[in-house]
């Protein structure tokens, strides 16, 4: 140790060394902590719980899953059996009928008046419009369209029929079961794919992610929907065909955030002291970067399922959807549409179900990447 | 061939970082041609500017760079040529790394057990209560609790994570530590506390320590041997009380006159001194180099001015006498 001796005032200046200590040097000793130790995703949940939207988001989601889950074995009726004496057949909900909605009633149009007396007794609830039409006395008439087909007491269909006679209820959440795993199958497998190729690319840098780069680019400039028809043809439409043409180059957007994310990481003080240890690359991509790099990529798998289920509903309504009778939310839409003039219920119900995914998805999207925002840590 | 006298030694040693190709291509001189050797047991202080390239220098030694020329031995066996899994473990079991800044050099995903007890997993120590065991004991030697090994980073202070980052270098008991201003970060009052913790545990370890810092005033007081850097150049190299009484580079003379004087009386009349290489060199005729003006004190000079410092030096020594 050497002394300043210049700097001391003139009565110690004189003193030899072995009067001087550094300041600083007793031992320390540090207090425990009196709180609980929190872990980040423990603190990300909690941040969580505080947004309100995003916890309603959540049990919307969890509500629709739950419901496509058991509603189908609920209602009582297959989801593809066809009754062609039954089409077509508007809502009718216990309940809700004595309030005069949804009480499966409909308006005949164009009717000679005549024909009135054939109609099933007890079937015709109002005359809405008298006229003449080339002489004969026409109606327009209000019936209980169950009774009027001949529908046996008791039996109600909450969202109605198609046109093949078949309960759009168990369709619809049948048709969202399948939508769903569609979008989750195509998600994980586009996650999986793209954190690895994004990894290797951000990681090892230099020649390597110039190479995954470019022929990253090339995938994602083939004509997308001509791939998909391609998949069809080879593989039959189905399930397999769809999630694969949803992964064909969904993942490369994954991949691009994750390689910039390693591109972040890799040279931060921690991962640099991990290498002078002597950690491996494996060990340093999964246990050092990743989990500091994964809070956007899992946001981004949240928004991407919407993306999902639309791109599957979209693919059904241009006619290359799942192989019927299987419904799937854009099955459904797709037949609906058709119909929609006549029995505009038959788009309605799937329309509300997607919409509401769709926003619950984002909504909870943008609360799980709040939450996992590192800056925001400790913050309520 | 390497000095048998010195664990490190450094040659010669090259550092440049390159941007751009072609027309935009820019180089970046970033350790040029530096050599310095660093005996068994001392604690060598490498000063210098920020951005005059410690951190590279640092860096490339231990390898998380790769040289662009030049040798650097341990224990006389070189470790600049060509990275083989076989060299890595040599140098992850001899040289340790503390880093600068106490928020980024630990992993916020990852408990203090996990950061510390990482180094022996490495090493391929799998009992769990053996790792527990020896991060506890670790822990307890740089003034934190077992309690604390269940924590996460950022419930610590500045000073607490520094330590926690000494303790993961020293578990795995390296020779000799690279010390990247592991202080520059923190608070005064805590920057002597976390220095006297290193200088005791370089006693119990029998520890070679490469302290870098950006100023004298925190190496002067403990530092065998200081080496001064001045933009990638090494310019300066001295035993600390040689460097301190007759500081010869006009670089290491205007570092020295910018501490803080903490007595007020001398302050007041104390001058800053500043540096200019294009005034206060004159290289158009003499290539400057390397040059050992007394014993262990090397200066980096043109022959002319060697023969100026050792008159200095000669009259110093009168004047002592
Ligand atoms: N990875 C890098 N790529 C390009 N230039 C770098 C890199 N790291 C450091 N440099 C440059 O090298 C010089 C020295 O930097 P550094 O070693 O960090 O200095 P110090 O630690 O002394 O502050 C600086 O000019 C810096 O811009
Ligand atoms: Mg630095």
């Amino acid at each position: 140790m050497i002394v300043d001796r210049n700097n001391l005032p003139e009565d110690i200046r004189d003193l030899p060394e072995s009067c001087f200590e550094i300041v600083g040097s007793e031992d320390i000793s540090d207090e425990p902590f009196k709180t609980e130790a929190i872990g980040f995703f423990k603190d990300a949940i909690y941040r969580l719980r505080k947004n309100k939207l995003s916890v309603i988001a959540f049990w919307l989601i969890t509500a629709v899953i739950i419901s496509a889950i058991i509603v189908p074995h609920l209602t009582g009726y297959s989801p593809t059996a066809q009754n062609l004496a039954y089409r077509n057949l508007p809502p009718k909900i216990p309940g809700l009928e004595k309030l005069g909605i949804a009480d499966g009633t409909r308006i005949l149009t164009n009717r000679p008046k005549a024909s009135l007396s054939e109609f099933p007794e007890g079937s015709i609830i109002q005359i809405v419009r008298e006229y003449k039409a080339s002489n004969v006395d026409m109606v327009d008439v209000k019936v209980d369209y169950y009774k009027f087909v001949g529908v046996p007491e008791g039996e109600y269909h909450w969202m109605g029929t198609d046109y093949l006679g078949r309960d759009l209820c168990t369709r619809l959440f049948l048709g969202a079961r399948i939508s769903l795993l569609i979008a989750f199958f195509a998600v994980v497998a586009n996650i999986i794919i793209g954190v690895v190729y994004g990894a290797c690319a951000g990681y090892y840098g230099g020649r390597v992610d110039m190479i995954l780069t470019h022929f990253a680019e090339i995938l994602d400039g083939l004509p997308y929907l001509v791939v998909t028809i391609l998949f069809m043809l080879l593989f039959g439409s189905g399930m397999f065909s769809i999630v694969l043409a949803l992964t064909v180059t969904g993942w490369i957007g994954t991949a691009r955030l994750v390689r910039a994310q390693f591109y972040r990481f890799k040279g931060r003080e921690y991962v640099l002291a991990a290498r002078t240890l002597g950690v491996r690359d494996r060990a340093l991509i999964f246990r050092h970067i990743l989990p500091n790099a994964i809070g956007p990529v899992i946001t981004r798998a949240m928004i991407s399922i919407p993306g999902a289920i639309f791109s599957e509903s979209f693919l059904a309504y241009i006619g290359l959807g799942i192989k019927p009778p299987n419904p799937s939310i854009g099955v459904l839409l797709s037949d609906g549409q058709r119909v929609l003039l006549q029995y505009p219920y038959q788009t309605v119900f799937p329309a509300v179900l997607i919409s509401v995914l769709m926003v619950s998805f984002n909504l909870f999207a943008n609360g799980l990447r709040d939450a996992l925002d590192p800056t925001q840590r400790g913050e309520i | 061939m390497s000095d048998s006298t010195y664990l490190l030694e450094v040659k010669n040693l090259c550092r440049h970082f390159t941007s751009g190709r072609g027309k935009n291509k820019l180089v970046v001189k970033a350790v040029d041609n530096v050599s310095f050797g660093v005996k068994p047991a001392e604690t060598f202080g490498l000063v210098g500017e920020s951005g005059c390239g410690k951190t590279t220098l640092g860096r490339t030694i231990i390898r998380l760079y790769d040289p662009t020329s030049g040798q650097v031995f341990f224990n006389g066996r070189e470790i600049s040529g060509k990275m083989t899994g076989e060299l890595r473990r040599y140098l992850t079991e001899n040289i340790a790394m503390i880093f600068q800044d106490p928020i980024e050099s630990l992993n916020p995903r990852m408990t203090v057990e996990e950061i510390i007890g990482e180094g022996l997993k490495v090493r391929g120590v799998k009992d769990k209560a053996e790792i527990r065991r020896r991060v506890v004991e670790m822990l307890k030697k740089v003034g934190l609790n077992e309690e604390h090994a269940t924590r996460y980073p950022h419930e610590f202070s500045g000073g607490q994570r520094q330590r926690i980052g000494i303790a993961r270098a020293l578990i795995v008991q390296p020779k000799m530590i690279i010390a990247d201003e592991p202080v520059s970060a923190l608070d005064v009052s805590i920057q002597a506390q976390v220095i006297n913790l290193l200088n005791d545990l370089k006693e119990e370890f029998g520890l070679t320590i490469l302290f870098i810092a950006h100023n004298l005033s925190v190496v002067k007081y403990f530092s065998d041997r200081i080496g001064v850097m001045y933009y990638g150049r090494l310019v300066e190299v001295a035993r600390g009380e040689d460097l301190y009484a007759k500081p010869l580079h006009p670089y290491t003379r205007a570092l020295l006159s910018a501490i803080p004087e903490p007595n007020p009386l001398t302050a007041r009349n104390k001058k800053r001194l500043d540096y200019d290489p294009e005034r206060d060199h004159d290289y158009s005729r003499e290539k400057p180099e390397m040059v050992e003006i007394e014993p262990e004190h090397f200066v980096y000079c043109s022959p002319s001015e060697a023969a100026r410092y050792r008159e200095i030096c000669r009259s110093a020594v009168k004047a002592g006498d």
